[in-house]
């Protein structure tokens, strides 16, 4: 008899921790976290100082996704600032990308986002919207946050409605990557800039050299590109319904398609250029591959062989520039913290401060400060110094970034890379995907602006 | 007496409490009971009622009725293409793993020295087959440079197949990949077979019956029980299933490998349209309830109980 009730009471302390142990993961400091926002939610800046100022020491908590490198040096640099600021304790959350956006998306609908949030331009619009995000242009015009030192497109690139949500954290641009060792041997130089009827030209030249294939779909990036060359903007043309940009994309596709010198559909599908890993440029399928610029040294090393840098192409008779700077990744502060000039000086620190980024040495993109960028790039190494230059010379030439892609981009994305399928696989014209695409786009659009 | 007996009573009340058969049986169900209400039933209630809501996580959700199942019937093409890729997945692998899992186990069913061994052997890919380092093997296996290729080109057989890059052979590889995950309904055929009474085969014999009307005369009517709950089990693995899909593949080649359950995660978390995701989960169990329904109904005309004769 006493086994038994030894072993119910077990049983239901088992039943009692366990749920312990659930709550305990995300409960305690949560809870407290939204009460005080929300009894706090109005509560502004000047007030979060004056506790500051009363000795109480303010804490901040920053979240970002990334990979172990950027973990280590982070946290890093988030220990020397509050060893210099030592009123100020921030607590670091990270994850990888994918679960930092389900993870964001259950926070900001707690009410309890971090105070300092690693944001993206392709999620800035929807957080902004959703009225998330902390307006950052009183601390820029007040100098908490410095921009002399910024150019101001960059600036630019983290505003919404003219109003700066998010301060970019480094810089990155498009490019085309290629095989230094096939292009040789096909004896083509490469110029500084191809275009799309060029560079099916030098495909042909080099499949008859070499056998090598040429890659030549960049998904939506490249959509956007061409919107850009063609003296518009994608998403302007899509929301709209207007077709002109869409046809010059999938004729090149389809142009592309039925050469002999570009990569089969059944091997570009199985290769699947969205990872680094598995880009058919790694193990030599293809001599190019089209991507941003901050991957261009874990395409190198995963790869293993030498590779340029060179600007994504263009088109013949382009009406502009089409390439820009894009922000790699942002900070934004959280509409509901309670310490927003304190995470502003974090941000500051983070974005100015050479010693910030002796440590960091731009492994979120070249750094935005045009002074800190020159002092610590004598410290990369050689495949980061190429990166340097190509951002260096792209942003001679740079036109301003579209404005932050519209709720729905993901979808366009997705139907975008259907669609481009079926012209490769010679399932559909260009004509045909056309038709299917901006349509389709736009209803996209409209549902995700409801 | 009476009294008397209250006063200790009251003292010792938790443990009487506990003590009793019936609460002693609630307490010891309570983690489960728990994890059911807090995991399964509370979830699937806010996912019926989020279905009826436009709801993109971060805006609150605005109740919009059957719009959702609206969309998805009439106005989303790729909703029955997916739909389609999945019966046409869950008709072929489920067949085809239990043929396998059942000739197998009519293999195994001798006992010998290594038989417990082989029984493992097999019941391996059972456990591991569905991870992700298992879909990424798949993955490599098939690639055009890979080991599938390399062993058609030393038989002689044409060995350039982009065999995921191709809508014919990509939802092959996953087909197969089902296939060789027939350990745990292998396990279940098994011990059906050696319920079967040795008398009855041991009467076909004398009776002149060979081995393959005993097969169809003997084993196949006296496992259909078996098999019945195995072609349930399956059935529902079959429509859950999502690694394939998400891994191998991606849904390439133009969506002819995109499960149901890939798309609807997309439709949740990569498009961040929760509400639809949520109506596309009740579709499901819906069509995976009425196939049950349909195969219980089934079941009198050709699943033999014993009991019944």
């Amino acid at each position: 008899m006493k086994k038994r009730i030894l072993a119910t009471t077990l049983a239901a302390i088992l039943a009692a921790s366990s749920l312990a142990a659930c709550g305990s993961k995300t409960e305690p400091t949560e809870t407290t976290k939204a009460d005080t926002a929300t009894t706090q939610a109005a509560t502004t800046a000047a007030t979060a100082d004056t506790t500051a100022a009363s000795g109480g020491k303010v804490s901040l908590s920053l979240c970002w996704w990334g990979n172990q490198t950027r973990n280590d040096v982070t946290k890093k640099a988030v220990d020397l600032y509050m060893s210099k600021n030592p009123n100020v304790d921030i607590k670091v959350e990270f994850t990888d990308w994918s679960g930092y956006w389900d993870k964001l998306s259950a926070m900001a609908a707690g009410g309890n986002l971090p105070d300092i949030i690693q944001m993206d331009y392709s999620y800035l619009n929807q957080y902004q919207k959703s009225g998330q995000l902390a307006d950052l242009s009183e601390f820029m015009s007040s100098g908490v946050i410095d921009t002399t030192k910024i150019p101001e497109s960059i600036i630019k690139s983290g505003q919404v409605d003219g109003k700066a949500y998010a301060i970019s954290l480094g810089s990155n641009a498009p490019m085309m990557v290629y095989d230094k060792a096939v292009v040789e041997k096909a004896g083509v130089t490469i110029p500084d800039q191809l275009t799309m009827d060029q560079l099916y030209d030098i495909s042909k030249t080099i499949n008859e050299k070499t056998g090598v294939k040429t890659l030549y779909d960049g998904g939506i990036n490249m959509m956007q590109i061409m919107a850009r060359a063609n003296g518009s903007h994608l998403f302007d043309e899509l929301t709209t319904g207007k077709e002109d940009s869409i046809k010059i994309y999938f004729n090149s596709i389809e142009k592309f398609a039925k050469s002999d010198a570009s990569i089969s559909a059944d091997l570009l599908a199985e290769k699947n250029p969205d990872v680094v890993e598995t880009k058919p440029i790694i193990d030599g399928t293809t001599w190019n591959d089209l991507s941003l610029s901050n991957q261009f040294i874990s395409i190198s090393k995963t790869a293993g062989r030498e590779l340029g840098i060179t600007m994504f192409p263009t088109l013949t008779d382009a009406k502009a520039q089409p390439l820009y700077l894009k922000p790699s990744m942002f900070f934004s502060i959280a509409e509901t913290s309670k310490n927003k000039e304190e995470a502003a000086k974090f941000v500051d620190w983070f974005t100015n401060s050479a010693e910030c980024n002796d440590i960091l040495l731009a492994e979120r993109g070249i750094p935005i400060n045009t002074e800190v960028a020159d002092a610590i790039k004598p410290k990369a190494d050689a495949t980061a110094q190429t990166v340097f230059d190509y951002v260096a010379k792209v942003t001679q030439i740079a036109t301003p970034i579209d404005a932050p892609d519209p709720s729905g981009k993901g979808e366009v994305e997705a139907l975008g890379k259907t669609v481009s399928e079926a012209v490769r696989y010679g399932d559909a014209t260009a004509d045909d995907a056309v038709g299917q695409f901006v349509p389709e786009a736009k209803k996209i659009l409209e549902e995700a602006a409801k | 007496m009476k009294n008397n007996q209250m006063i200790p009573k009251r003292k010792k009340s938790v443990g009487q409490i506990l003590n009793t058969p019936k609460v002693a049986g609630y307490v010891f169900i309570l983690p489960f009971i728990i994890g059911f209400l807090a995991f399964m039933a509370v979830p699937m209630i806010l996912s019926l009622g989020f279905s009826f809501t436009r709801y993109n996580i971060l805006k609150s959700p605005v109740f919009i009725g059957l719009e959702n199942y609206k969309t998805m019937f009439t106005a989303d093409p790729k909703f029955w293409k997916v739909f389609g890729v999945t019966m046409y997945y869950v008709l072929f692998s489920v067949p085809l793993r239990l043929i396998m899992a059942l000739a197998v186990a009519m293999l195994l069913v001798k006992s010998t020295k290594l038989s417990g061994f082989y029984r493992a052997v097999y019941y391996l890919p059972s456990i591991i087959g569905s991870s992700v380092a298992v879909a990424i093997l798949w993955k490599r296996m098939f690639a055009s440079d890979g080991v599938v290729n390399a062993l058609l080109k030393i038989i002689g057989l044409p060995s350039d197949l982009a065999w995921l890059g191709r809508a014919d052979t990509a939802i092959w590889t996953l087909i197969i990949l089902a296939i060789w995950q027939f350990g745990s309904s292998m396990l279940i055929f098994l011990s059906g077979l050696k319920q079967i009474p040795v008398s009855l085969y041991e009467a076909a014999t004398v009776d002149g019956a060979n081995g393959i009307q005993r097969f169809f005369k003997i084993t196949i009517p006296m496992l259909t029980p078996t098999i019945f709950f195995n072609l349930i089990n399956q059935l529902i693995n079959g429509f859950m299933a999502f690694t394939q899909s998400y891994i191998i593949t991606q849904g390439k080649p133009r969506d002819t490998t995109l499960f149901y359950t890939v798309y609807m995660y997309q439709n949740s978390f990569t498009y961040n349209k929760l509400g639809y995701g949520c109506a596309m989960a009740w579709f499901m169990v819906f069509v995976v309830g009425m196939l049950t329904l349909v195969l219980f109904k089934t079941q009198k005309k050709w699943v033999h109980y014993e009991a019944e004769g």
